[in-house]
């Protein structure tokens, strides 16, 4: 499953970066509320025709091998997911964001013993934040999000916790 | 007028952001004023350390197992242990008694994680002065986190190793994330109120305060971080982790924590085993409704085991 949505998001960040505009590409941050770090890459498209450069595309790759699971007994655990966001206030160096993000958690256990737990999980989460363009080509987003589904170790992961916050410094091409 | 309006937006934001004030107590709850641990007027019958302070010499390496309880919970919650071993006398057992436990909402309320410990320290200590050499640890969900960071801080170097350490349904991580926070929430609501039947009150807190809920997350989330760090066993002790599969209160991932975090002095694995139950505490079988043979069979293997590993 996560071979063909990784296949899915690739071709699609192709088709879009045909016609895209504004490329921005960096580094995100983030942190589960009470839990981990899960660090990585974030690549982030919007063109000027479509809803007046206000709708933003996003990939991102984010993981707690980035972040606390480095040289740590911390569990390796990897999400992946596409964003859509809306820029509101758009010409404006403050800009509050709104996006849903869809994507997938993997967590590898290591062992065997713990074959019986589950261990992946659809993500589905809001943010709500703001976008701070300055200076001109570098971006910096703060963002506070919610994954709908968060694990209580029986039907989804127990290390998906509910509230993470994020911060991302983009560069844009 | 103005004067008014100011004061009640006062009180409205004391009562939205501090919380309500404390709930109504019944008496007839732990939670009260009248019911209390039967160990705390009769510590001689829950405290191996009290009932047998002069062991005769081929007593002193028989098996003492220090069997400690969880959050909110009394040493009820090891009851069944006990009268399982229906009269054996080749081992013993202890029922301690976690600080600010078995008394009352405000006992509760006032202690902080480092005194729900010091019983646990106690009665080990006061085991080795009389002399027993063959010391066991069983704990029950935050008493697994309490015995880990007692581990963790180097609290038996230089004192007898223990022989093993056992973790029924150990909590690092809680089912509920909710509890994440409850640094924020906390406050707001001031207590939460647990589902308890009219006997299970009698046993366990009706009532978390905010407070205790707020040292149950920092005393978990320090023994995640120091599992992060990896954790050492003492000298020649040996640790075997049970977890139920599916856990309403300790998220089964907990084992996976304890089992990358935790080697023996030899840096060998602990050993965990994966229970098929959807109990917390699959060892306290009484008071719950609807048990099945499965639950029985966890029960009375577990308990059977922990004699066997222990000698």
């Amino acid at each position: 499953m996560l071979k063909t949505f990784l296949l899915g998001l690739f071709f699609l960040s192709c088709n879009l970066n045909s016609f895209a505009q504004n490329i921005s590409a960096g580094i995100r941050f983030q942190k589960s509320i009470g839990f981990y770090w899960e660090n990585g890459i974030s690549v982030e498209i919007s063109d000027s025709s479509i809803l007046k450069d206000r709708l933003i595309f996003g990939c991102h790759y984010v993981s707690s091998r980035l972040g606390t699971a480095i040289n740590s007994n911390a569990i390796k655990q990897d999400q992946i997911f596409a964003s859509f966001g809306y820029k509101w206030r758009s010409k404006r160096i403050f800009q509050p964001i709104t996006k849903i993000n869809i994507g997938y958690f993997l967590a590898d256990y290591e062992s065997e013993i713990f074959d019986v737990l589950p261990n992946s999980s659809l993500l589905i989460s809001p943010e709500l934040g703001i976008k701070i363009n300055y200076p001109k080509n570098l971006l910096y987003k703060l963002s506070l999000g919610y994954n709908i589904i968060n694990g209580n170790g029986i039907k989804n992961p127990g290390t998906l916790y509910p509230v993470f916050y994020q911060n991302t410094i983009l560069w844009n091409f | 007028m103005e004067f008014l309006k100011k004061g009640i937006y006062l009180v409205l934001f004391c009562n939205f952001f501090l919380g309500c004030s404390d709930p109504e107590i019944s008496d007839t709850t732990l939670d009260g004023e009248l019911i209390f641990d039967p160990s705390i007027y009769d510590p001689g019958t829950y405290l191996v350390s009290k009932s047998k302070p002069l062991p005769k010499t081929y007593e002193l390496d028989k098996p003492v197992f220090i069997a400690c309880h969880g959050y909110s919970a009394s040493t009820f919650e090891w009851n069944e242990f006990k009268d399982w071993a229906n009269g054996d006398t080749s081992y013993f057992i202890s029922q301690v008694l976690l600080g600010g436990h078995g008394r009352s909402y405000e006992d509760f309320k006032r202690a902080t994680w480092k005194d729900w410990l010091i019983p646990i320290k106690t009665e080990y200590e006061g085991l080795i002065t009389a002399g027993y050499t063959n010391i066991n640890f069983v704990g029950s969900s935050t008493s697994c986190a309490l015995i880990t960071e007692l581990i963790s801080e180097g609290y038996f170097i230089g004192k007898l190793s223990p022989n093993n350490f056992f973790y029924i349904d150990p909590i690092v991580i809680p089912s509920n994330k909710t509890l994440s926070l409850v640094g924020v929430v906390g406050p707001m609501l001031g207590y939460a109120e647990v589902d308890n039947n009219k006997d299970e009150d009698l046993y366990w807190y009706h009532f978390r305060p905010q407070e205790t809920l707020q040292e149950l997350n920092k005393l978990i989330i320090l023994v995640r971080k120091n599992l992060e760090v990896g954790i050492k066993l003492p000298k020649e002790s040996k640790m075997k982790v049970y977890k139920s599969i599916k856990d309403g209160s300790a998220d089964p991932v907990s084992a996976v924590l304890l089992y990358k975090g935790i080697t023996t002095s030899g840096n060998q694995n602990i050993e965990v085993e994966m229970v098929n139950s959807e109990l917390h505490v699959f060892t306290r079988l009484a008071l719950r409704e609807n048990l099945s043979n499965l639950d029985m069979a966890n029960q009375s293997k577990c308990f059977t085991e922990l004699i066997s590993k222990s000698k």
